[in-house]
């Protein structure tokens, strides 16, 4: 029945991101309607890189649970402390109550993801032209792993800070990695932010396999930190 | 089996540098009604946190039916033993009453649906309604439903009363003494409320500061407890050494009035060695012994 817990203060959240697509809808229309075939590739390449990313830094924030503590359907709050401790007399492994939880969130996070990919592909009538249902498949898919270690990130931050703080510091240390990733220092599998932009299968035409699978490799070592934070942690 | 249903040794913790608990030794016989008493920042709620095991204790052990639960994951299979009720009364606040009754049953085996239908007649929960628009009473009568309707061995109540009118108070306090005696199951709960602990408890615990100061069965407790009243033919009368057992020794006027912890027949024995000393002796109540306690520390 944990899921029902996540499900019953994530839903409005996911409700919310999923109308917040309508405006990213204008914008890719509008980019659509007035791209010629010679600036077409150019201008999806724009909004993919740029609008994308932070819309998907925002899912991950809005969507990603406050660790054990119990959220407030909608706004973020100041942590309903009370109520984690009726959670923490039940009979449940602290690890199963942060694995539900995030992955309820991890669930919506991509199928918000997931609509985004169907409505580009759905409003971008030149677009539709040049790229296959399959490789539409395969930028969500990509845009998926490589958001999930900045979804992993904001779990991970939900375990220690007050939700305030967690969408906050969530925004912040994205910001904190897409400078990172402009260091031409920085070793190509490591690259997250261009994953989801520059380097994504639409623009890209290519699979970043090796993003992807730094992504998830993180996000795996973050949710273990996590974890054993929220092990450690005294209500 | 062990015959207590909580234990502790020397359990401490501290709060930066702030310690809460001192060394605190704790026994709840099996089958008991435990009312845990202390003025506000004694401990209680610590040591409650403790045995549920959302706070880790420092040092010391503590155990909940022989198992130890100083890890919070190794103590999840106890609290399935356990139905907890939390000082602030806080639940999910996108639930309604019946959602969280939904929520909460499948975690527990022994789920007594008699006993929540019961209950939801009893303490006339609306089934529909969401938990934020329930007074402090309802809450506090919601959390008591899912707490007794687990089918659990033990209940741990944190001020199970408070926001209750004096009608449902009475209703919940007879309830858990009808529990007790039906089902044989352990209730340890903290109170401010002296009178109800008198009411329904067999043991009591006092701490303070972190220590338990007083602990044992409250019979047991009463008939060692004695107040003796020493009224001396003058105002000032010879020294005395009182015996051991004198806790505390207050004169007004000709008046002594003397506290025993135990050795009450010593004390008057002593008093009445005094020229012209009339003595008396009274039983005391549990607030007389938790004032004397509280006043002293």
């Amino acid at each position: 029945m944990l899921w029902l817990k996540g499900w019953l203060e994530t839903r409005f959240r996911l409700l919310f991101m999923l109308i917040f697509t309508a405006p990213l809808l204008f914008v890719m229309h509008s980019a659509g309607a007035h791209a010629t075939a010679s600036s077409v590739s150019g201008r999806v390449a724009g909004l993919v890189s740029h609008v994308i990313p932070f819309f998907i830094v925002f899912t991950c924030a809005f969507l990603a649970g406050a660790g054990i503590a119990t959220q407030t359907s909608f706004q973020a709050s100041k942590g309903l402390h009370g109520s984690a401790l009726f959670t923490l007399s039940m009979p449940v492994r602290r690890l199963r109550l942060l694995a539900v939880r995030a992955g309820i969130g991890w669930l919506e996070t991509s199928a918000v993801i997931g609509v985004l990919c169907c409505e580009m592909w759905l409003e971008i009538p030149m677009q539709r032209a040049g790229v296959t249902p399959i490789e539409m498949f395969e930028q969500a898919a990509t845009l998926i792993a490589c958001s999930s270690a900045i979804y992993f990130l904001s779990v991970l931050l939900g375990t220690m800070l007050d939700d305030q703080w967690r969408v906050r510091g969530t925004v912040l240390a994205s910001v904190g990695i897409w400078v990172l990733c402009t260091q031409p220092s920085l070793p190509a599998f490591a690259d997250i932010a261009h994953g989801v932009g520059e380097r994504s299968p639409i623009v890209a035409h290519t699979i970043p396999w090796n993003v992807m699978a730094f992504s998830l490799g993180l996000s795996a070592i973050l949710f273990f930190v996590a974890l054993k934070i929220a092990q450690r942690r005294e209500y | 089996m062990t015959d207590f249903a909580i234990e502790t040794h020397q359990l401490c913790k501290s709060f930066k540098d702030q310690p809460a608990l001192r060394g605190l030794d704790l026994h709840v016989p099996a089958g008991s009604i435990f009312g845990f008493l202390g003025r506000n920042g004694a401990g209680k709620t610590t040591t409650i946190k403790t045995l549920m095991g959302l706070l880790r204790a420092d040092t010391g052990s503590a155990h909940v039916f022989g198992v130890p639960v100083t890890d919070a994951d190794s103590a999840a299979g106890v609290r399935r033993r356990i139905g907890f009720v939390t000082e602030d009364k806080e639940l999910y606040p996108y639930m309604t009453v019946e959602q969280i009754i939904r929520f909460t049953r499948p975690f527990f085996p022994n789920w007594r649906r008699d006993l929540e239908q019961r209950y939801l007649e009893m303490f006339e929960l609306p089934k529909a309604r969401k938990i934020p628009d329930l007074s402090k009473g309802m809450r506090s009568k919601l959390m008591l439903l899912l707490a007794i309707a687990r089918g659990a061995e033990l209940l741990i109540l944190d001020e199970p009363t408070d926001g209750l009118d004096p009608a449902a108070t009475e209703d919940v306090l007879r309830e858990l003494v009808s529990i007790t005696g039906s089902s044989g199951i352990t209730i340890f709960f903290s109170s401010h409320q002296l009178s109800e602990v008198e009411l329904i408890a067999d043991h009591v615990g006092i701490v303070d500061q972190g220590r338990m100061v007083v602990s044992g069965c409250l019979d047991d407790l009463k008939a060692r407890y004695q107040r003796v009243h020493v009224v001396l033919e003058s105002g000032e009368g010879p020294p005395v050494r009182w015996p051991e057992g004198a806790e505390s020794i207050r004169q007004e006027g000709r008046v002594v009035s003397i506290l025993c912890s135990h050795n009450a027949d010593a004390v008057v024995e002593q008093a009445q060695s005094i020229p012209g000393a009339t003595v008396e002796r009274f039983p005391v109540t549990l607030k007389e012994i938790f004032l004397e306690h509280a006043r002293s520390n």
